[in-house]
């Protein structure tokens, strides 16, 4: 046990160091990559709201965007309507995201596996429809342009850049703490071993109530930064497909929760459509074969890796 | 107007409609949980795969890919699609027995292929595409019926009785039964579980593109179109209980009746969030689906 603890000790100690790479960047790429990053950032939040929900509650969700969604709109609104900063909507985002992570939870709390994500499914579909419905406050098709700075002074661009790294950073410190907390550990045995959980006084629907909430509350996250770094706030950005994306992006990164791993699910998430901005009927024929792509490679390279050590070893 | 004017008026053509409509649902929650009862694995690509076919059916038909007549473009896109499910449950089905979340996380894979690829060939314009049925109405007590109705109703109970039919009487149908039950005693008693999975997945594409070739007219076709419409019937599959063929015939209906009484009588903006609100309420209410309270059995 001690041997486990101390290798994911050195590995938070690995993932400093693409932190400094990433941190110096903004001082040797240009401005549209700063701002490409920042975006890029915001969304590795994402897929580690939907990664910590698979690797923590054994279910899958496509709906995040819900949360990513309330994030944003808390930060765009409290920054148009009021001339908020960061400072108070991002402790407000998490507590929307939280608390509506948990009044999702409780309704779907039986629900299990296909059926909790045909449910999230649906949950994906009504966000744009009440973005746009409530848009005496959201600003419907339109949408928020966030621009009150954090810091005054500093140039918004390297704020936009700098706030999604801290985020970025903060959130996976977090989670790889939370790995390491008693109520880590509870979660994790109550998706591994439900029985012996509920012996140890974990019920299931604690644990998945709990899972749904912290996970709510990363998506919101998410949404903040993607404000914030994004600059603006639309219902484009809050699409079923954009709840898809996220899931694919997790997948890529094979559920990953470090630093890095969640750094290439954001990445395939923000980059792709970027690269293939020219041809877009090819961006979801690309992302659905790299969905699968990822799925079968995870499915078939156990099985070469152990035809090829059974080679050697009978050589 | 009194109460009863309005009644007549309104609520008898408002859940008329929404019957037919919801026999389409039924059609594409069929297949989606013939799908799910037999591998287990929810098909997120149904619709996509339905719409791409329907689109398919316009650009053989219309002279975009070539002209050939309504019916030869149907067979042709049947082929297509019998042809897409065969492929993606050959790729899929070494996922299908280890874990039916990543195979149905792997549908949507191919849901996304095949939306793009509709994309690709066909662009993001909305086209109309109709029925070559003959147009005419009358009314019965008030009710206006027209042919479009008839035709649906027709298509709807001739394909739901072929497949209860077939699933009652014959042995393919006693064979997928006996997986849906219990998949490891069917493949001890010598039954082969992958042609039973792709008679399930081939039945489930022709089911998809009878329903995306009756939704079509009432609306248009769109890259989007018909993959909203299979949203639909995933809902109906879910409040059927997902596992049962009688309950998604009911389902499909409820969910036809009730959003149609809902868009007209509260909101038309707020129907997916009105859909995720039942979705959520009988899942709460019938776990497992339904039927499931009144007659506890299932076919």
């Amino acid at each position: 046990m001690t041997q486990r603890l101390q290798d994911i000790a050195a590995s938070s100690i690995a993932s400093w160091i693409p932190v400094a790479i990433l941190a110096a960047l903004p001082f040797i790429v240009g401005g549209s990559w700063t701002f490409t990053l920042g975006l890029c950032f915001a969304n590795s939040i994402g897929v580690l709201a939907v990664s910590f929900l698979v690797r923590y509650g054994g279910e899958v969700s496509i709906g995040h965007t819900f949360f990513t969604a309330l994030g944003a709109y808390a930060v765009g609104v409290l920054d148009t309507r009021f001339g908020v900063s960061l400072w108070a909507s991002v402790p407000l985002a998490l507590l929307l995201g939280v608390s509506l992570g948990i009044a999702f939870a409780w309704p779907s709390r039986n629900l299990h596996g296909i059926y909790l994500a045909v449910t999230t499914l649906a949950l994906a579909l009504a966000v744009p429809e009440m973005i746009n419905n409530l848009d005496w406050i959201t600003g419907g098709y339109e949408g928020l342009y966030v621009s009150t700075p954090l810091v005054p002074g500093v140039e918004m661009g390297l704020q936009r850049y700098y706030l999604g790294l801290a985020m970025l950073v903060a959130v996976a410190a977090a989670v790889a703490r939370f790995r390491l907390s008693r109520q880590g550990m509870t979660l994790l045995l109550a998706k591994t071993h439900p029985a012996a959980a509920d012996a140890f006084g974990t019920r299931r629907v604690w644990a998945r109530i709990a899972v749904m909430g912290i996970s709510g509350g990363i998506g919101a996250l998410c949404g903040a930064t993607l404000a914030f770094s994004g600059s603006t706030v639309s219902p484009g950005g809050f699409t079923f497909w954009q709840a898809i994306f996220l899931l694919v992006g997790s997948v890529v990164s094979f559920y990953g929760l470090s630093l890095v791993r969640v750094l290439i699910g954001g990445a395939f998430v923000t980059l792709v459509p970027q690269l293939l901005s020219a041809s877009g009927a090819w961006i979801p024929v690309f992302y659905g074969l790299s969905l699968l792509g990822m799925i079968l490679l995870g499915h078939y390279l156990p099985r070469i890796q152990k035809t090829l050590a059974r080679r050697k070893g009978g050589a | 107007m009194t109460f009863w004017d309005t009644l007549l008026y309104d609520l008898f053509p408002l859940i008329w409609s929404g019957m037919i409509t919801g026999c389409l649902y039924a059609l594409g929650a069929l297949g989606l949980v013939m799908i799910f009862k037999c591998s287990k694995v929810v098909n997120f690509s149904h619709g996509n795969v339905a719409g791409l076919t329907a689109f398919l059916v316009y650009g053989l038909s219309s002279g975009v890919l070539l002209s050939l007549s309504w019916g030869a473009a149907v067979i042709v896109a049947l082929l297509c699609a019998v042809a897409i499910a065969f492929l993606i449950y050959a790729i899929i089905s070494p996922l299908v027995f280890e874990s039916d979340l990543t195979s149905t996380i792997a549908t949507l894979g191919f849901g996304l292929i095949a939306q793009g690829v509709t994309l690709l060939l066909f662009g993001a314009d909305i086209v109309a595409l109709d029925l070559p049925i003959p147009r005419f109405a009358f009314s019965v007590f008030g009710l206006l019926v027209t042919g479009y109705d008839l035709t649906v109703l027709a298509v709807a109970v001739v394909t739901i009785g072929a497949l209860f039919i077939v699933i009652d009487y014959t042995k393919l149908g006693i064979a997928f039964r006996a997986i849906s039950e219990n998949p490891f005693a069917a493949e001890v008693c010598g039954l082969n579980l992958r042609s039973v999975h792709l008679f399930a997945w081939v039945t489930a594409a022709i089911l998809g593109v009878i329903g995306a070739l009756l939704i079509v007219p009432t609306t248009f076709l769109s890259v989007t179109t018909v993959a909203t419409f299979m949203l639909q019937a995933f809902a109906a599959a879910v409040i059927g209980g997902f596992a049962s063929l009688p309950g998604s015939l009911v389902g499909g209906i409820l969910i036809g009746v009730l959003m149609n009484l809902f868009t007209f009588y509260v909101s038309p903006e707020f129907s997916s969030t009105f859909l995720l609100g039942i979705i959520l309420l009988a899942l709460n209410i019938f776990p497992n689906g339904v039927l499931q309270r009144v007659g506890g059995s299932r076919v």
